[in-house]
């Protein structure tokens, strides 16, 4: 038996943390409430998020996850409920806390007229650090090409993953990062997911939302599903797909087998024509794919299973971008 | 580097990497000086037997002081919170104190490099300046000016979500107190009344005081009193100034 604490210990079931700050988990909230005047932008919600996890939080627009997230941060005061953040309460302003927090806003937060070094470097200071931290966290961004440049002139993936590497200057436990592929092409997206990637190999915990659902998909360890204020589901991305039993979609090339043939087919439970194929419906993929692959064979055959796009729309009846 | 070393370095180099700002902190007063000083030169205001450039002088330094302090912490602070700078900056261990300190200290720096530029003009013997002996005692006046001007500018930047709107409400407050204060027009020269309602307005205090250590034209009382006046707009104007203060713009 060894007596070393667990890093991952149970949530504490009281408003004070009972456990050490550095085993504590990276969020803990308890009941949390937030209204503006009479409209309740978050209502209620509890959940933990551990160390070293990649915790998404998604929801349509005007959900509430902003300020979701910006009680975490500290910036708001939640009117009910407990908020822990590695242990510590972030309201009111905790100066012991903040070092060890990154964010990065929607805007693109960055001193007028100085190049992405200068400002790094201007930001590394108010963390007390010297302007070599700058360095770091540009080629942390793979910026270090665009050191010399005004923020002004970097093009929009660039000045995204300068406002990331203002997040993370002073090496934080915790980052959160608010939409920080809003707004990028497709290319910038993947090269920003590499980032993402390696910040959490290094073990910090990611908090961060996003309406992009095949990227939540592909990065988070679990995700929080938000609508008008409530978290509705919190899972990992793979259980939410298994748990939400949407159909598997079989694509057959029109013309190897007839609508009325595969209706009949078992497990399927809808049969439609769209763009060149027959797409059948089915709740068990494998009986169906295996009666097609007798009927016709597999070769030109194509599955699409559900993926969290159609869990989320379905939760939240809505489009990801409205 | 410390945080305010760092941020100061950073408003040094945004301010002169900014030429509409140089141009507008140096060479737009000093025209002002330069016209008025050509237009009246040599000239006495009736009935002071005191030339105009004793007035003129004294008078634009204050304003291009006070117009810079205003509009630079103004235009700042609604940017920073704008662009979620000021967020960022308060989550950071640095606080408030020091990033308005150094903004404070960098005001200071540019009202005294003005102060020197248009005195260093107004002096040229084709304006005919001529300092009194008291004119060190411009420089405590030169303080509380910019520390006056400065704290309506933090009123005017917290309330003001746009650069229009802070052109527009710090325009509105110091074209009109420019020429009430005689900034531009003798003071002497104006009504009685316009005279007395001037004496609500932080820059006439400001024209008295440097006007009375650069040319003598008052006692150390003046100078007294428009320091005191001063320092009761930074106090009164502080006070707004917390208390319109605001982080975000939708907090």
């Amino acid at each position: 038996m060894t007596t070393t604490h667990a890093t991952e210990t149970s949530t504490p079931s009281s408003a004070e943390p009972t456990v050490p700050a550095e085993a504590a988990p990276a969020v803990v909230l308890n009941g949390v409430r937030k209204r503006y005047g009479d409209l309740p932008a978050v209502d209620g919600v509890s959940l933990t998020i551990r160390r070293g996890e990649f915790f998404g939080i998604l929801g349509p627009n005007g959900a509430g996850k902003t300020t979701l997230i910006e009680i975490m941060e500290g910036l708001r005061q939640a009117d009910a409920g407990t908020v822990h953040v590695l242990g510590m309460p972030p309201w009111p302003r905790n100066a012991a806390l903040l070092p060890r927090l990154g964010l990065q806003t929607q805007k693109s937060a960055f001193f007028a007229r100085l190049t992405a070094r200068e400002h790094l470097a201007t930001v590394a200071a108010l963390y007390g650090l010297p302007a070599t931290a700058a360095d770091t966290a540009l080629r942390t961004v793979g910026l270090t090409s665009q050191a010399d440049q005004r923020v002004g002139d970097l093009s929009g993936g660039q000045r995204q993953r300068l406002a990331i590497a203002g997040a993370l200057v002073h090496q934080p436990d915790l980052v959160f990062l608010d939409e920080p592929t809003a707004a990028l092409d497709a290319q910038a997206r993947r090269d920003l997911w590499q980032v993402l990637r390696d910040l959490k190999a290094q073990g910090r915990t990611i908090v961060y939302t996003t309406h992009h659902l095949d990227e939540a998909e592909s990065l988070c360890d679990r995700v929080a599903i938000v609508v008008a204020g409530s978290v509705i589901a919190l899972d990992t991305p793979h259980r939410l797909v298994g748990a939400a039993h949407a159909p598997t979609r079989v694509m057959v090339p029109v013309g190897q087998l007839s609508t009325e043939r595969a209706q009949s087919l078992p497990g399927v439970v809808r049969v439609t024509v769209e763009g060149g194929s027959v797409v059948l419906e089915t709740s068990t993929a494998g009986p169906t794919l295996a009666a097609v692959g007798d009927l016709v064979g597999l070769d030109e055959v194509q599955t699409r299973t559900a993926t969290l796009e159609d869990v989320y729309l379905e939760l939240t009846g809505s489009e990801p971008h409205s | 580097m410390s945080a305010f070393a760092a941020l100061s370095a950073a408003n040094y180099k945004a301010s002169v990497r900014d030429k509409t700002t140089v141009f507008f902190t140096f060479a737009f007063p000093l025209l002002f000086l330069v016209v008025f000083g050509l237009i009246f030169q040599g000239q006495e205001v009736a009935g002071s037997g005191r030339g105009y450039i004793d007035y003129i002088a004294p008078g634009v330094l204050s304003w291009g002081v006070g117009n810079a302090a205003l509009f630079g912490i103004a235009f700042t602070l609604m940017q920073w919170r704008n662009d979620d700078l000021l967020r960022l900056i308060r989550m950071t261990p640095t606080p408030l104190t020091t990033v308005l300190g150094a903004r404070y200290t960098g005001a200071l720096v540019i009202g005294l490099v003005q102060a020197v530029l248009f005195v260093g003009v107004a002096l040229l013997p084709m304006f005919g300046l001529r300092l009194a002996d008291s004119w060190p005692l411009a420089l405590p006046v030169l303080l509380l000016g910019v520390t006056a001007f400065l704290s309506m500018g933090v009123v005017v930047g917290s309330r003001a979500n746009t650069p229009e709107a802070v052109a527009a409400i710090a325009n509105s407050i110091m074209v009109p107190m420019a020429f009430l204060s005689g900034s531009f027009l003798p003071i002497d020269l104006m009504p009685g009344w316009l005279q007395n309602l001037s004496r609500a307005l932080p820059l006439r205090y400001m024209n008295d005081g440097i006007s009375a250590a650069l040319t003598g034209s008052g006692d150390l009382a003046t100078i007294g009193l428009s320091s005191a006046a001063l320092a009761g707009f930074t106090l009164v104007f502080g006070v707004l100034a917390v208390k319109t203060f605001r982080w975000s713009n939708n907090s």
